[in-house]
């Protein structure tokens, strides 16, 4: 045998499956994707099996792109001759929703001669209402062999691992039966089943209505979202200090052993400050992309993402965008690329081009480097309430919130000119709100990690290179003296540019290194900063600014720009892919990049 | 009558879709239930028009103005 026999797991989106996969697979596993809201395509090692979690869906017969995509990959994965066996993922805490899309999954597993079987999933949730389900039963009528399992208190695993492994081994075990439920349509055998076999439905959804009726109420729920979202830009800063500060003392403790260790010379030099000073500065900033990457995945786990797109869906819509634009925006932060995917969940062809043209407007993770040495340089670090509220803190929300602002300011604009007419096959605003639960660690512990993980091997090479080229030319021709360096040269020809913004040549480089990709900012300066500090201090970045002098207004002013510019070549090639069109992805680029120096040249003229 | 014109935590029977609505669409929600006969409940209204949270069966949605005016309902 070639490659490796794929079983696949399917299921309706919030239906336990994410987590079933985990506890399945353990830590082998390989993510296709970014670690955002939607799109992506997991597979991890199931004994001698590959397992592939596909993205959940409502339905084989798609209607917006997004899951289009879905279907046809699941379609291409069950033809597939690796694949022996398909697993279906139920929620038995609604069994009618989940058996429309099950029951369309087991006639295409019959349709390829694969095998099916069923993962009853939810059965600690089921038990505390003091329901059971007559498994044999559903199973006989079903055709195919059901199991009822928590992924979450590990009810039933350990036989379903057993049966699982015997069924792909031999995936004629679970082929499909035919049964007279087969002679209904799949609407009418999921009701069917559903009033034989379900559990009562006031039952379950009396605690969901109960907390929506808080987070849910007008004025409570708008208080409640408003400090949801200001305690997690709290969080990012205030969560993430004491991991940042050891990973830079850590990068420190490194830079000098390994120093000391080196003869002095370029080479020392060299290691000492592209490496260490270029690398390692951008290094300290992947613990606030992981708390933030945590905390989005809690919300949504919890089910209050889904709440939360509700709340924002009529003020949205005031700006021309959905309820559901709110996903992408919020996983905006996080970074562009999977947010401007997550667009394609958009039910309307106009919202989602308006959302995704905005998207690189939310200040992603890698901006995140560049506000924290800013906010470093010039704001105190201060708490009041006894430490729940940092200054700091405070600053990046508005940071945050500007960027929003400009978003929605730009939404409103882009309304005006994307033609009406051509879309009216508009779909409507519909979502589903999941069960509130409480989320489970082991996804997010993943989730967390790999956005760590993704981060660095995205960036970490194109840093590596600029700082490596940047300190060549900062370094020579008169070995260490930044002045008189060729890159001296080339900052003090683009200065004059730059100059109405308060800044010397040395920033202005470091901008326009950084139109590759944002977080190279930091990287640029600390390498120069580095290699102009002949006391080779281990001081940080942000002191070494401090004590060269820099002023509030050209700090403020390159903050700003910083918000709005579109300094990211990945993000311009996803554009560009998801609009097949240079006008909405290069034109965004430009358009982006000027705004931002206008906003930034007024900013600095007004407070200088 | 429509599912937008329910008062708050008030019961219908869904009577039928609008003609009007694509195919696609219309096979999609009867797939999340919006089947003749099935019982609908208003949750909540939320201010300034915005989208109503109703249950069906087992689902809660979340459905605007302009999908909540498609589907016809009785009292009940």
């Amino acid at each position: 045998m070639s490659s490796m026999q794929k079983i696949i797991l399917v299921g309706k989106p919030n239906s336990g499956k994410s987590l079933l996969f985990n506890q399945l697979t353990g830590l082998r596993q390989r993510v296709a994707n970014f670690p955002g809201v939607t799109v992506e395509l997991k597979s991890g090692k199931f004994d001698q099996f590959e397992l592939v979690d596909f993205p959940g869906t409502y339905s084989l017969k798609s209607i917006s792109q997004d899951e289009s995509i879905a279907v046809d990959q699941l379609q291409q994965a069950v033809k597939s001759p690796d694949t022996s066996l398909l697993v279906c993922n139920l929620d038995a805490t609604k069994l009618e929703r989940s058996m429309v899309f099950a029951l369309q999954v087991q006639a295409l597993a019959k349709e390829h001669g694969k095998g099916c079987v069923f993962a009853l999933n939810m059965m600690d949730e089921v038990a505390r209402f003091g329901f059971e389900y007559d498994v044999k039963a559903l199973s006989a009528k079903l055709g195919s062999p059901v199991y009822a399992i928590s992924a979450k208190t590990l009810i039933g695993i350990s036989e379903f691992t057993k049966a699982l492994k015997e069924h792909a081994a031999n995936p004629q075990s679970a082929s499909v039966q035919t049964t007279e439920l087969h002679d209904l349509s799949y609407v009418k055998a999921a009701k069917q089943l559903a009033e034989e076999f379900g559990i009562k439905q006031d039952l379950v959804l009396k605690r969901q209505t109960k907390l929506d009726n808080f987070l849910l109420n007008s004025v409570l729920g708008a208080v409640a979202f408003a400090a949801i979202m200001f305690f997690l830009f709290q969080a990012i800063f205030t969560w993430a200090a004491p991991l940042m500060d050891a990973v830079e003392a850590g990068i420190g403790f490194l830079a000098a052993g390994v120093s000391s260790l080196l003869p002095e010379g370029v080479f020392n030099d060299f290691v000492n400050d592209a490496l260490f000073g270029g690398v390692g500065a951008f290094l300290v900033f992947v613990p606030q992309i992981m708390v933030l990457t945590l905390i989005i995945g809690i919300l949504e786990d919890s089910g209050y993402l889904a709440r939360a797109a509700l709340i924002c869906h009529k003020p949205l819509s005031l700006f021309g965008l959905s309820g559901r634009s709110f996903i992408p925006y919020l996983s905006g932060h996080a970074c562009a690329i999977p947010a401007i995917m997550a667009a394609r969940t958009i039910e309307s062809p106009r919202k989602r081009l308006i959302t995704m043209m905005t998207v690189p407007l939310m200040s992603c993770s890698a901006r995140l480097p560049v506000y924290a040495l800013l906010i470093a340089v010039f704001v105190p670090d201060t708490s009041y309430l006894g430490g729940w509220v940092n200054l700091q803190g405070a600053i990046f929300f508005v940071l945050y919130f500007g960027g929003i602002i400009t978003a929605l300011i730009v939404s409103k604009v882009l309304n005006i000119y994307i033609n009406q007419d051509e879309n009216k096959s508009d779909l409507p605003f519909i979502l589903e709100l999941p069960t509130y639960r409480l989320p489970h660690w082991r996804p997010l512990a993943y989730k967390t990690l790999n956005s760590g993980v993704y981060f660095i091997k995205r960036a970490a090479p194109i840093i590596f290179v600029v700082s490596v080229v940047i300190w060549g030319l900062g370094y020579f021709p008169s070995n260490g003296n930044l002045q008189e360096s060729y890159l001296a040269s080339i900052g003090r020809f683009i200065e004059p540019v730059f100059e109405p913004m308060g800044i010397d040549w040395r920033y202005a480089v470091a901008i326009l290194v950084s139109f590759l990709a944002r977080e190279v900012f930091v990287g640029v300066l600390g390498t120069m900063f580095n290699i102009a500090d002949a006391e080779e201090n281990t001081a940080g970045l942000a002191e070494q600014i401090q004590a060269d002098g820099f002023s509030l207004a050209s700090g403020i002013a390159l903050l700003a720009f910083y918000v709005i510019a579109l300094q990211c070549v990945a993000t311009v090639a996803t554009l560009k892919g998801e609009t097949a069109k240079n006008r909405y992805s290069w034109g965004v680029f430009v358009a982006y990049g000027l705004l931002a120096y206008v906003v930034s040249v007024s900013i600095y003229t007004i407070l200088a | 009558m429509t599912i937008w014109d329910l008062p708050k935590q008030s019961r219908a029977q869904i009577s039928g879709l609008n003609q009007n609505i694509s195919s696609d669409l219309r096979q999609r929600l009867e797939e999340m239930g919006f089947v003749e006969g099935q019982i609908v409940q208003c949750m909540k209204r939320t201010p300034f028009k915005g989208p109503l949270v109703i249950q069906l069966q087992d689902c809660i949605y979340s459905v605007d103005k302009a999908l909540a005016e498609q589907v016809q309902v009785n009292a009940a």
